[in-house]
């Protein structure tokens, strides 16, 4: 029968967990001052990334303290309802028979935006009334949407562990089921896994079961796992495409989505492409990119973004002809992305200053900004009283002179001609 | 010296005090005294006298409460089809009870109207054209749809003569006792190219400094005043700094809300100046053409535009290269 490794070989008990021993004896810790009473925090918050063994931890402490081990996982508390059924098991420290209870709610990331809301807060509730140990499972305990949450727990971060470490787990199992392993497959598993334990033996028994041997050149060949690449990555595949298939795949491998992705590439296009016939190749390409998705907005066809896609990997990538791979150029974080939301704030000032010169001048506010707020500027800055005297008419606020005048000492002085 | 914006306190009153436009103005007369108005269509650059004509021949129509009578509704601020829908309809149908029977409704910089809100509107000035006659004013009348031009009766308007440019801003410069120098008038007239509005304004901006107004005071006003130095920007790129260039260009549309159709414009127009072989010239005109139009097909502004200085770059980097070779 089949049987996934990831299951067969989970460890039972604390003992066999792979890596973060510190976080394990800090929980474990917690676990045991529950016996002395209830403890300042009645929740404990284990957060990091996927596969490192965070439910395991619990699961198998549990299984060596002989817990009554309650789980939930993200669909199951969906609602504020649904958590506070739990709130009577979690108002009790033993169970029915004796044993002691602690209760798990999983996947804590899987809760989405305002639906979960009252599941959040209802959780809470629950926690400062627990009676018996509370554990909270999260990839990012920093989402702004835990912060009164985390105020209740003790927080927990796993880590990812070493190669050596996950190596180790792997040689085990290859021992376990008989397979005569090579160091450096396994090695070359294990590094590819980056500390995802989960993904390692995934791959080990796609790989090897069934085997008597195991070689690297079995696992060299191993295709990309569609592991959500990290920005960098993504975007040297885009940049360094020597095929589009290559440069195409990568978005799918990128954990932003296609705008964000544009604007990464946007940003770094120029650094990474320094032959002028290869830059203005490459900006082509976005700008046919940016031209699909001006079709997009106007058909609301999402059809078309598959040429989105082509234009701004394949057709960069195939941008490059003279320019040198040579050496190492950082790259940046779109600057537009910063730059926009301080832009938001400026443009709405802009225009409310250009309202009210409109209502004083007959002209369009978008236009007044553009065409008058200019002069004003000049005039805020070299003849205060003339400046007074416009701010006055055109009843301008103390902020709006701030800004027009661009310096606190004069619009000081201005405002202070205003009275 | 007054500190009100001048370009308010010397904008005519009534269409006698209108001294451009004289055959415009003798037509609006007509209509005051036959207390009728038709629908109309002012076209012509900015700053020639279309808003100022609109009111005045509206305060000339129905005396000093004018205001009562008429609704000025901007086209760049409210150009969707719901304002039509809503404003424009609400204000059309409601009958005056004046002297004149009907109300008058400005719709300005109407060529910034989409064409849905453009279809709409059509219909509302069929259907209460007893009620309300609509002025439309627009840079470019060819932007306002067939059937709505078929309804209005259309005038031109055209930039200030250079006399009567000269006269408006001495009055105005004499009357603020300001010291403006010829040779300052001339540089107005030069930067300001007959918009009278701007070239008022920079008159005010130059007579904040409280010096005489010579045509280096002026330059000055209108460089910082004009923070699209497109010039700047391409040659930045023609020298090859492609990711200054770009820089320059964020800060344009970023900081200074500059549109990228002006920006296309200006540069098309430096392209004529710029100190190159002149058959790069046209090469460079239809690349610029190309992203014109790709401007108005795409999305962002600042990704077409970006495009564009890279093609500057490519293109100063062949002409540096051909130079070599000869």
């Amino acid at each position: 029968m089949y049987q996934p490794w990831t299951v067969k070989y989970k460890p039972k008990s604390l003992k066999e967990v792979v890596g973060n021993k510190e976080a394990i004896q800090k929980f474990v810790d917690w676990v045991k001052s529950w016996n002395e009473g209830i403890p300042e925090k009645r929740a404990a918050f284990i957060y990091g990334p996927p596969g490192v063994g965070k439910t395991v931890t619990v699961e198998a402490l549990a299984n060596d303290f002989k817990m009554e081990l309650v789980e939930k996982n993200a669909s199951d508390y969906r609602t504020e309802e649904a958590v506070k059924r739990f709130a009577g098991l979690a108002s009790q420290y033993g169970s029915l028979f004796g044993t002691r209870r602690i209760i798990l709610f999983d996947e804590l990331d899987g809760l989405t935006g305002t639906a979960d809301k009252g599941g959040v807060k209802a959780m809470v509730d629950v926690i400062k009334t627990a009676q018996c140990p509370i554990v909270l499972i999260a990839n990012n305990a920093f989402d702004p949407r835990f912060a009164v949450l985390r105020s209740y727990c003790l927080l927990i971060e796993f880590k990812k562990p070493s190669v050596t470490e996950v190596l180790k787990h792997l040689k085990a199992i290859c021992l376990k089921e008989g397979i005569d392993a090579e160091e450096n497959a396994l090695k070359f598993i294990a590094q590819r896994s980056e500390g995802d334990i989960r993904s390692a033996v995934t791959d080990l028994q796609a790989l090897a079961q069934g085997k008597k041997r195991l070689t690297y050149d079995d696992v060299s060949w191993l295709g990309f796992r569609d592991r959500q690449e990290n920005i960098f990555t993504v975007l040297r595949m885009i940049l360094y495409g020597k095929t589009c298939d290559g440069a195409k795949r990568a978005v799918n491998m990128a954990d932003v989505d296609v705008d964000m992705l544009f604007e990464w590439i946007y940003e770094n296009v120029p650094n990474h492409f320094t032959d002028p016939h290869d830059l203005a190749r490459a900006m082509d390409a976005l700008s046919m990119a940016d031209v699909y998705r001006g079709r997009i907005k106007r058909t609301q066809d999402w059809g078309f973004i598959r040429y989105v896609i082509d234009y701004m990997t394949a057709g960069v990538a195939m941008a490059r002809v003279n320019t040198k791979t040579s050496g190492w150029t950082p790259f940046h974080f779109p600057e537009r992305i910063q730059a926009l939301s301080k832009s938001k704030e400026e443009r709405s000032i802009q225009l409310e200053i250009g309202k009210k010169i409109k209502r004083k001048c007959h002209i369009s506010a978008t236009r007044a900004s553009k065409e008058i707020l200019p002069y004003l500027r000049i005039i805020f800055k070299n003849n205060v009283e003339m400046a007074a005297g416009i701010a006055k008419w055109l009843d301008l606020t103390p902020e709006m002179v701030e800004y027009v005048a661009e310096s606190k000492e004069k619009a000081a002085a201005i405002n202070k001609l205003l009275g | 010296m007054s500190f009100e914006m001048w370009a308010e306190k010397y904008r005519p009153k009534t269409l006698d005090e209108m001294v451009n436009q004289k055959e415009i103005v003798e037509r609006l007369k007509s209509f005051v005294k036959a207390k009728n108005v038709p629908h109309c269509i002012f076209a012509g650059p900015p700053g020639t006298g279309k808003t100022t004509a609109a009111l005045c021949l509206a305060r000339d129509l129905y005396g000093e409460n004018y205001r009562e009578y008429i609704m000025e509704l901007n086209a760049s601020d409210e150009r969707g089809i719901d304002v039509v829908r809503e404003t424009v309809k609400t204000f059309a149908r409601v009958r005056s009870i004046g002297e004149v029977p009907f109300k008058i409704m400005i719709l300005d910089e109407a060529d910034n109207m989409t064409a849905d809100a453009q279809q709409a509107l059509r219909r509302t000035m069929e259907r209460y054209t007893e009620t309300c006659r609509f002025i439309l004013c627009a840079n470019y009348s060819g932007k306002i749809i067939e059937p709505i031009q078929s309804r209005c009766a259309p005038f031109r308007f055209t930039y200030l003569p250079r006399e009567e440019h000269d006269k408006y801003l001495r009055y105005i410069a004499e009357n603020e006792g300001v010291s403006l120098l010829d040779e300052g008038l001339d540089a107005i007239y030069e930067v300001c190219g007959g918009d009278l509005r701007r070239a008022i304004n920079t008159l005010q901006a130059a007579a904040s400094l409280s010096k005489p107004i010579d045509a280096k005071v002026v330059y000055s006003i209108a460089g910082r005043a004009n923070p699209a130095d497109v010039r700047k920007m391409i040659d930045v790129a023609m020298k090859g700094n492609f990711i200054e260039a770009r820089k320059q260009l964020r800060e344009m549309i970023q900081k200074y809300g500059v549109a990228g159709s002006d920006i296309i414009r200006q540069i098309h127009t430096e392209i004529f100046k710029l100190d190159i072989p002149e058959p790069w010239k046209i090469k460079l005109a239809d690349i610029v053409g190309e992203i014109d139009y790709r401007l108005v097909e795409g999305a962002d502004e600042e990704v077409q535009l970006s495009a564009l200085l890279a093609k500057l770059v490519e293109a100063a980097y062949e002409m540096r290269g051909s130079t070599k070779k000869v």
